[in-house]
């Protein structure tokens, strides 16, 4: 299984050599390797399983416990595969949602197209989702997508977002959307518009106690300078309430990992100041 | 809600074994699993199984429940997360629970293998899974362990209840689990009758695959008129 083979990529790029499962085995061309080293012989198991028994290993990226809804567990490492049997199976599950989600989209794929032509910034249509034109099917990045739209999904901010406001009485520009995982966008255009789209949502955060508002907590932490080559599927020029509309869409030259040429007016991204209001 | 509704509801959940409190606790994980520690539920879960051979055989069906019921209430997943996790710990330590004692071992088997076959993704079973349990099968399948009419007999209960299943994910493997098992059968100097007889039963089984024909369930199954 392919599983068991990048497993086994990754962990031989892993900084823990004496971990590993030395000596050829029966079943080592499709043995999953754990964090351990010792998934299948008896005398290999030694050493720590990382996260197992606890509430999951503690990585660097700390989050309010807004973040997340109470799964407890907390923040997974994002990269590299884990070895407890619990994030193997929460990984395989979002595996398998990611790829009915595909067929779902190919099959459904020229009625969302009609539908997001609407809502769209009046691109060129290259970058529709229309099936099998320029459909990110990578699965690799559909995955990578699906676990950066699961993390703000899973905050309460969301939960109460959902419930505060339903589906069809979102306008565009106001309502923070979920970014569109089967469009073709740049890896920094896509990862832009993830920060952007959680940036939204905390509008959505509950209350503290101390009547802060955490909303502006989180926009200092963005970089704003790196917040240029974007694109964004709801037009916020038009909004009456952005204050600087000094925002460009850099159009659809999003194909390039790297920003070059001319630099883009920087987005004072009006929608944080906006929040509070709406807070 | 009257005690006694509350009871026939959750009888196939075999939860007669625990003390009322603990009752309790797993009603309301059952009902309302966001208003419970559910690491702790997991765990006292996990503990019984490794202690109760009956709770073993049916635990899966209370986790499959809780699991569904924290996805639904909340989206969650730290049962689940938390069950896995202990499991693994546990299969880790197997060699070791082994020495120490049959029965737990015997437990941790069952209890893995219903875990198997209820706690399901999108209706496959997990593939994390697999592994594990085809290597607690295979140890089972060992001549110190065909010794022993427990682990015999443990085995070839797995083997009915999951064995299709299994094969399906793994043809592989299942083959040599087969290979041991004919081996057993015919060279284990000193096995026991009734060790013989469950594994020429489960060496038909899968020959039939699967099920047994009707004449040969009748041989094993039927009672012996004089």
């Amino acid at each position: 299984m392919s599983d068991w083979t990048r497993d086994r990529q990754r962990d031989a790029s892993s900084s823990e050599p004496d971990r590993r499962n030395i000596g050829p085995s029966r079943w080592s061309h499709c043995r999953k390797r754990g964090i351990d080293g010792s998934l299948r012989t008896s005398e290999a198991d030694g050493g720590d399983l990382k996260g197992v028994g606890q509430t999951g290993s503690r990585h660097l990226d700390s989050r309010h416990a807004s973040f997340t809804t109470p799964e407890g567990t907390g923040p997974v490492s994002r990269c590299g595969r884990q070895a407890d049997w619990g994030s193997q199976v929460e990984d395989d599950e979002m595996r398998r949602d990611v790829h009915r989600d595909m067929q779902r989209r190919r099959i459904l794929g020229a009625e969302v197209t009609q539908r997001e032509r609407k809502t769209s910034s009046g691109s060129s249509g290259s970058c529709d989702s229309r099936e099998g034109e320029n459909m990110e099917t990578d699965e690799a990045v559909l995955l990578r997508r699906q676990k950066q739209i699961n993390y703000g999904k899973n905050t309460l901010a969301y939960d109460r977002y959902i419930k505060e406001v339903p589906k069809h009485m979102r306008q565009p520009g106001i309502h923070p959307k979920t970014p569109n995982k089967f469009r073709k966008y740049s890896r920094r255009s896509w990862d832009q518009q993830i920060k952007l789209w959680k940036v939204k949502l905390h509008a959505w955060d509950p209350p503290r106690e101390d009547g802060k508002d955490k909303a502006l907590d989180n926009i200092e932490e963005l970089d704003l300078n790196d917040v240029m080559d974007i694109e964004l599927d709801f037009p916020t020029l038009t909004d009456s309430q952005s204050a600087p509309a000094s925002l460009t869409t850099h159009s659809f030259l999003v194909e390039d990992e790297e920003c070059l040429g001319t630099p883009v007016k920087v987005q004072k991204t009006e929608e944080p100041t906006a929040e509070p209001d709406m807070a | 809600m009257l005690p006694s509704i509350m009871e026939n509801s959750t009888d196939d959940y075999r939860i007669q074994s625990f003390d009322q409190d603990t009752q309790m606790l797993l009603k309301t994980a059952l009902k309302d699993p966001s208003s419970v520690n559910l690491e702790k539920v997991s765990n006292i879960i996990v503990d019984q199984s490794l202690k109760d051979q009956v709770f073993s055989k049916e635990a899966g069906r209370i986790c499959y429940t809780i699991v569904q019921a924290e996805a639904k209430q909340s989206n969650g997943n730290v049962f689940r997360r938390n069950l896995l996790n202990r499991l693994q710990q546990e299969f880790k330590d197997r060699e070791e629970t082994r020495g120490r004692s049959l029965q737990e071992w015997v437990c941790f088997v069952t209890f893995i293998c219903n875990i198997f076959d209820y706690l399901k993704v999108n209706n496959t079973p997990m593939v994390a899974l697999v592994h594990p349990v085809y290597d607690c099968l295979m140890r089972l399948a060992q001549p110190d362990a065909l010794m022993n009419e427990e682990e015999v007999d443990c085995l070839v209960l797995q083997l009915h209840r999951i064995g299709e299943q299994l094969e399906k994910v793994n043809n592989q493997r299942m083959d040599e689990l087969f290979f041991l098992l004919r081996d057993g059968f015919l060279l284990q100097e000193g096995l026991g009758s009734m060790a013989r007889l469950l594994l020429l039963e489960i060496l038909e089984f899968r020959a039939g695959g699967w099920m047994l024909s009707s004449t040969a369930h009748k041989y094993y199954y039927s009672e012996i008129s004089d």
